[in-house]
C-alpha cells in the first residue's frame, strides 16, 4: 500500500524556518513536526493543520525569546538591568503577559478615556465591518452552489463598453455550444413571468425559459422527478416544469404526487416534471423552469439579443482556458456575419463577476470609501486622546526610561496598549455590525432581495471576525504608534523636574494634535456633502416635478400569457375591456393602459427614423423611449397636450398610423418647426404620422429626465404586458379591491401584480437609493460627531495646557471677550483649514460620490458651501465651551496651582 | 555536576528507549510515565542544555521521506551523562535514608 506523503502548511513551515534561524536544530525540528502532522493528518486532516499553526506560534515565539535573551546575556554589564525588568532566561512570554496586566492595569485605572476610546474604535470599526459584510457576501461570494468556481457566465459586450455585459442571440448561443469544447455544459436562459392559475387567486410567478443543460451546468438536481430533456427543447414538446420549492410548498401544499400531473400557465397545459431543491432560486429568485425552445426561425436569429448564458468548465480546463477559445470563435464569428456581430465581443466571467449589478459597485465603493473615512476620524480622535494621556503620563515614561528600559520597549508596552483597546472593541463593533446588517436586511423588501443574489447570507460570520479583528490590528498601530513614539520621545530631564511645565516642550505635541484635528475636518466634509447629498436627490425625486401628476392614480401589472392572448385582437379586446370596467368604478375619472408606466425601473426604448432624413449613422440610429397606450393616458396621468391632439377612440387598427410626441423629441428632430403631420419610423415598421405634442415627464430620475418619448395608440401597436392605470378623486388605495375585481371580471385567471399608486411606486423606485441615503447620513453624522468630539478634546487639552497663561492675562487686564477671541479664535483657525481642506477632497471625490448615487445628483456647490458652514459652526460650538471655562477662569486660584 | 528535575527526566528516558531516542518518542515516554504534558520547546531546550553539558551527544540519521526528506536526530547518554544520572541518584537516595517511614504509608 503506498502511503500518502501529507505535507504541513508551506507558509507555517516557512515562518517557522525563519523563526529557528540557523540553529543547529532546525532540520530535526521541522523533520519533527512533519513526521507528528503527517500522522495526525491521517486521523484527522482538518485539524492537523491548525495544530501545526499552534506549533510553529508556540516555537517560533519560544525561539525568538531564547535568542534575544541570549543577545542580552552578551553584554554582562545589563545583569542589573536584565533582573530588573524581569527577563531572565527564555521569558519574552513572561514579558510580554507582563506588559498586557500592566496595559490592562493602566486601561482599568482611566476607566471613562479607556471607554471613550473603545467605543470610538468601536464605531469605525463596527461601520468597516458593515460595508465589508455586505460586499463579502454580495460580491465576492454571492453563490453558494457546490463547485461555484467551475460554474462561468458568456456575455456580450460591444466596442468602446466593456463594462456592459449584454445578453446574447440565440444562434450566437447555439454556435458557441456547437463550436467550444472548453466546456462540460454550456445553459443558456430567457426571461420568463409566468402567470399561474390554480386553486387560489391566480398569481405572477419569477420563472425562466432554461436550456436542459441549465441544471446541470449548475449544479442542481431535482429533489424530486427529472430534469428537461433535449427532447423536450422543441416547441409542442416544451410545456413541462419544474417548480420550486417554496412555490411547490406554499401553492401545493408539498404535495408528492405532483410530479407528472398538469397544471395551467400563461392558459396553457404544464406538466410538472420536477421539484426544485430547497432554497434553489437562481436566476433571480426563479420558482419556476420550463424548457427553453427554439423554432428554426428563432435558432437562426442574430439580431435580438435576450439569452443568458451559463456554462460549466469541462473538468482539467480553466477560466483562462474558455477566454482564449471564445476569443478565436468570436473572431471568427464577427467575420462570418459582420451585419450583426460585428463589434460585439464575446467575454466570459466567474459566476460572480458575470452576475454582479452593475449598479452595485460604485455603490459599494462609496460606502467603502465612506467606512474608511469614519475609521480614519476615528483613529485621528483616538489618537489624539492617547496624546493627550501622553503627556499625562510623561513622568511614567521617563521613569521607565530612567531606569533603563530602552524605547523600543516602552513603545512595545503602549502599543500593546493599544493593541488591547483595539481589541477590546471588536465585540462592540460586531454587535453594532450585527444590528445594522439585521436593520438593513429587515428594511429591504423581498421584491428587491430577488435581485440581490447572496443578501439572504447577510450575517456575522468567522470571516467577518477575522476581517474586523485584523483590520482592529492595523488600526491598533495607526492610531497608537505616533503618540506611542511621540510619549517616549527623551525630554528626560525636563519631565523629571517637579512641576515642569510643558509650555515649551509640548509644542511639537501640540503641532500634531492640531494636525489630527485638521485631518477630522478635512475628512468629515466629503461625508457631509455626499450624505447631504443622497438626501437631496431622494427628496428631488419625491417631490420635484414630475411632469406628470403622481397623486390620485392606481396602477396595476398584468402579463398576458400567449396562450390565453396569443394575438393583437385578444390583447387589444383585454385592455379595452379592463379600461372600460374600470372606468365604471364609482369615483374612478379616467383609466388607461401603457405599457410602461412612468416612474419603474424598466423603459422601452425603440430606433427611430425621420421621414426624409436617413441617419447618417446606420449603425447607431437614434433612439426613443416608446409608450403604447390607450385613449384616456394624458387625461389620467396629467400630462399636457402642448400641440395638435391626444390619443383618441378613432386611433384604431385600420385607421392613420398616428404618434404624439414628447417636447423634447419635437425639439430635438424638428427644431423651430412645427411637427405636426410630420412622419416618423419605429424599428423597421410603417412610417407614423404625428398628431399632437405632449408635455415631458421624469420617467426616472437617475437616467430618464425628460428624455425624448413617443406614444402610439394600443390599438394600433399591441403588446402583452402593460400597467393599467386610474385616476380617482378619493384615496387611490382605497380602489384596490374594485380594480382587482374589473379585471376579474374580464378574465377570471389573469394575474395582476403590484397594485399600488404612484405615489408608492416612486416610493418604492426610491428605496435603493433611499437606502444609500440612509447609510450616508449615518455615515456624515458619525463623521461630524467624532470631528466634533475631536476639536473639544484639542481645545480643552489646550486650555488646560494654558490654565496659568490665561490666568496671568487676566490677572493683567484682558477681558472675557479677550479671552474668547485668544481660544475660539485657534478653534476657528484650525476648523478652516480643516474645511478648506475638506472642500478639496470633496471635490475630488466628487465623482466618486455622484457614481455611488446613480447619477441622481450632480456634486451642488451650494450644498457644499452650505455643510460647511454647518461643520464650521459645531467645530466653534465645540471650541467654545472649553473657551467659556477659560475666560471665566479666577487668576488667583490659576496662579496658585503651580 | 548537578542536574535539573526536567535534566533527569530526559536523560532517564533516553537511557530507557535505547536504540529509538529521537524527539518524538522522547515526549510520548516522558508524558506517558510521569503523566504531564511536555512542551515541545522546553524538550528541544532540555535536550540542547543536555548536549552543550556533554551529558548526550546526537548522531543525525538518513533523510526520510516520511519526514519530508528530513533527518531524525537520535541521542545517546554519554559516560559523562552516566555519572551525573548516578551521583544525582546518589545524593537523592542519601537524602531518602530514614525518612521512609514518614513519607511512605
Amino acid at each position: 500500500m503506498t502511503r500518502r506523503v501529507v505535507f504541513p502548511p508551506r507558509i507555517a513551515e516557512r515562518l517557522l524556518a525563519a523563526a529557528l534561524g540557523r540553529s543547529q536544530r532546525r532540520e530535526d525540528i521541522l523533520g519533527d513536526l512533519h513526521e507528528e502532522h503527517a500522522a495526525l493528518a491521517r486521523e484527522a486532516p482538518a485539524r492537523a493543520a491548525l495544530w501545526y499553526w499552534a506549533q510553529v506560534t508556540r516555537l517560533s515565539i519560544r525561539a525568538a525569546a531564547l535568542r534575544s535573551s541570549r543577545r542580552f546575556r552578551g553584554g554582562s554589564g545589563r545583569r542589573a538591568i536584565r533582573s530588573a525588568a524581569n527577563t531572565t532566561g527564555d521569558s519574552l512570554m513572561r514579558t510580554i503577559g507582563l506588559e498586557i496586566r500592566y496595559a490592562i492595569r493602566a486601561i482599568v485605572k482611566q476607566r471613562a478615556l479607556s471607554a471613550i476610546l473603545v467605543l470610538t474604535l468601536a464605531l469605525g470599526l463596527g461601520a468597516n465591518a458593515t460595508i465589508f459584510a455586505i460586499i463579502d457576501s454580495l460580491v465576492l461570494r454571492p453563490y453558494t452552489m457546490p463547485d461555484v468556481d467551475r460554474i462561468v457566465v458568456l456575455s456580450h459586450t460591444r466596442d468602446g463598453d466593456i463594462d456592459r455585459r449584454e445578453t446574447v442571440s440565440p444562434a450566437d448561443y447555439l454556435d458557441w455550444k456547437r463550436q467550444t469544447d472548453v466546456f462540460e455544459r454550456l445553459a443558456a436562459y430567457e426571461w420568463w413571468d409566468a402567470n399561474l392559475v390554480g386553486r387560489d387567486e391566480p398569481e405572477r410567478v419569477p420563472g425562466f425559459f432554461v436550456s436542459a443543460d441549465f441544471l446541470p451546468a449548475i449544479g442542481v438536481q431535482p429533489v424530486a422527478g427529472r430534469n428537461f430533456t433535449p427532447e423536450e427543447e422543441v416547441p409542442g414538446a416544451h410545456r413541462r416544469v419544474i417548480l420550486g420549492y417554496g412555490l411547490w410548498q406554499r401553492r401545493f401544499a408539498g404535495d408528492p404526487t405532483l410530479v407528472g400531473r398538469a397544471i395551467q400557465i400563461d392558459g396553457w397545459q404544464y406538466e410538472v416534471v420536477g421539484i426544485a431543491p430547497k432554497d434553489f432560486d437562481f436566476p433571480m429568485g426563479a420558482q419556476l423552469w420550463a424548457p427553453l425552445a427554439f423554432d428554426a426561425e428563432t435558432a437562426a436569429q442574430r439580431r435580438s439579443r435576450y439569452l443568458t448564458v451559463v456554462g460549466r468548465l469541462a473538468p482539467g480546463r480553466t477560466l483562462e482556458n474558455a477566454k482564449a477559445q471564445m476569443a478565436v470563435i468570436d473572431e471568427r464569428l464577427q467575420q462570418q456575419y459582420p451585419d450583426t456581430n460585428r463589434g460585439f465581443n464575446a467575454r466570459v466571467y466567474t459566476l460572480a463577476q458575470g452576475m454582479l449589478d452593475i449598479g452595485l459597485g460604485p455603490i459599494l465603493s462609496l460606502w467603502q470609501a465612506s467606512a474608511a473615512f469614519v475609521l480614519l476620524i476615528a483613529c485621528a480622535n483616538v489618537a489624539n486622546l492617547l496624546l493627550a494621556r501622553g503627556a499625562e503620563r510623561q513622568r511614567e515614561m521617563a521613569v521607565r526610561l530612567a531606569i533603563g528600559a530602552s524605547r523600543a520597549r516602552v513603545v512595545r508596552a503602549l502599543l500593546i496598549e493599544s493593541s488591547i483597546l483595539a481589541l477590546a472593541s471588536i465585540p462592540l463593533a460586531l454587535g453594532l455590525a450585527w444590528i445594522s446588517l439585521d436593520a438593513l436586511q429587515a428594511s429591504m423588501p423581498a421584491k428587491l432581495t430577488r435581485f440581490v443574489a447572496g443578501w439572504q447570507e447577510l450575517n456575522v460570520d468567522p470571516r467577518l471576525f477575522a476581517f474586523t479583528a485584523a483590520l482592529a490590528i492595523v488600526t491598533a498601530f495607526v492610531f497608537g504608534l505616533v503618540p506611542a513614539v511621540q510619549a517616549t520621545k527623551p525630554r528626560l530631564a525636563e519631565s523629571l523636574k517637579d512641576g515642569g511645565r510643558s509650555l515649551t516642550s509640548g509644542g511639537n505635541r501640540i503641532r500634531l494634535r492640531r494636525a489630527l484635528v485638521i485631518a477630522e475636518m478635512a475628512l468629515a466634509l466629503p461625508l457631509l456633502v455626499a450624505s447631504g447629498l443622497s438626501a437631496l436627490s431622494v427628496h428631488r425625486f419625491l417631490n420635484g416635478p414630475q411632469g406628470y401628476n403622481p397623486d390620485g392614480v392606481l396602477s396595476m401589472s398584468v402579463v398576458l400569457g400567449e396562450g390565453t392572448y396569443p394575438d393583437g385582437d385578444a390583447r387589444r379586446r383585454f385592455a379595452h375591456d379592463v379600461v372600460t370596467k374600470l372606468g365604471v368604478i364609482s369615483g374612478a375619472q379616467h383609466a388607461a393602459a401603457v405599457n410602461i408606466p412612468p416612474g419603474v425601473g424598466s423603459n422601452s426604448g425603440r430606433y427611430i427614423e425621420i421621414d426624409g432624413r436617413p441617419n447618417p449613422d446606420p449603425a447607431n440610429p437614434p433612439s426613443v423611449d416608446y409608450r403604447v397606450a390607450t385613449p384616456a393616458i394624458f387625461e389620467t396621468l396629467g400630462i399636457p397636450i402642448v400641440s395638435g391632439r391626444g390619443i383618441t377612440d378613432a386611433d384604431r387598427d385600420g385607421a392613420q398610423l398616428i404618434a404624439v410626441v414628447s417636447e423634447s423629441l419635437a425639439k430635438r428632430y424638428w427644431p423651430g418647426e412645427d411637427p405636426i403631420g410630420r412622419r416618423i419610423k419605429v424599428g423597421d415598421g410603417p412610417f407614423l404620422t404625428v398628431v399632437g405634442v405632449c408635455g415631458d415627464i421624469i420617467h426616472d430620475w437617475f437616467a430618464r429626465r425628460n428624455a425624448p418619448t413617443l406614444y402610439r395608440p394600443f390599438a394600433q401597436a399591441p403588446v402583452g404586458y402593460m400597467a393599467v392605470l386610474l385616476r380617482t378623486s378619493r384615496d387611490p388605495a382605497s380602489l384596490m379591491a374594485a380594480a382587482r375585481a374589473a379585471v376579474r371580471a374580464v378574465d377570471p385567471a389573469q394575474a395582476v401584480f403590484d397594485v399600488m399608486t404612484l405615489r408608492e411606486m416612486l416610493h418604492e423606485r426610491t428605496l435603493g437609493l433611499r437606502y444609500v441615503a440612509a447609510i450616508m447620513a449615518i455615515f456624515g453624522g458619525l463623521a461630524l460627531l467624532l470631528a466634533v468630539v475631536g476639536v473639544y478634546g484639542v481645545m480643552a487639552y489646550l486650555v488646560t495646557q494654558r490654565t496659568h497663561e490665561i490666568g496671568v492675562r487676566i490677572a493683567l487686564g484682558a477681558t472675557t471677550r479677550d479671552v474668547l477671541r485668544l481660544t475660539v479664535g485657534q478653534a476657528g483657525r484650525l476648523t478652516a483649514i480643516g474645511v478648506g481642506l475638506g472642500v478639496v477632497l470633496s471635490l475630488a471625490l466628487g465623482r466618486l460620490i455622484e457614481a455611488g448615487l446613480l447619477g441622481a445628483a450632480t456634486t451642488d456647490a451650494r450644498l457644499t458651501a452650505l455643510l460647511a458652514g454647518m461643520l464650521i459652526a459645531a467645530a466653534l460650538a465645540a471650541g467654545y465651551i472649553p473657551a467659556r471655562r477659560a475666560a471665566t477662569i479666577d487668576p488667583i486660584v490659576a496662579l496658585r496651582i503651580e | 555536576m548537578y542536574l535539573g528535575e526536567f535534566e533527569q527526566i530526559v536523560l532517564l528516558v533516553v537511557l530507557r528507549l535505547g536504540e529509538d531516542a529521537y524527539a518524538i518518542p522522547l515526549r510520548e515516554e516522558i508524558e506517558e510515565r510521569t503523566g504531564r504534558t511536555v512542551a515541545r520547546g522546553a524538550l528541544y531546550t532540555a535536550l540542547e542544555r543536555l548536549e552543550a553539558k556533554r551529558c548526550v551527544s546526537s548522531q543525525m540519521s538518513a533523510p526520510l521521506p516520511e519526514r519530508g526528506g528530513r533527518s531524525r536526530r537520535y541521542y545517546t547518554v554519554t559516560p559523562a551523562g552516566l555519572a551525573a544520572i548516578k551521583a544525582t541518584r546518589h545524593s537523592l537516595l542519601r537524602l531518602w535514608q530514614g525518612l521512609e517511614g514518614m513519607l511512605e504509608p
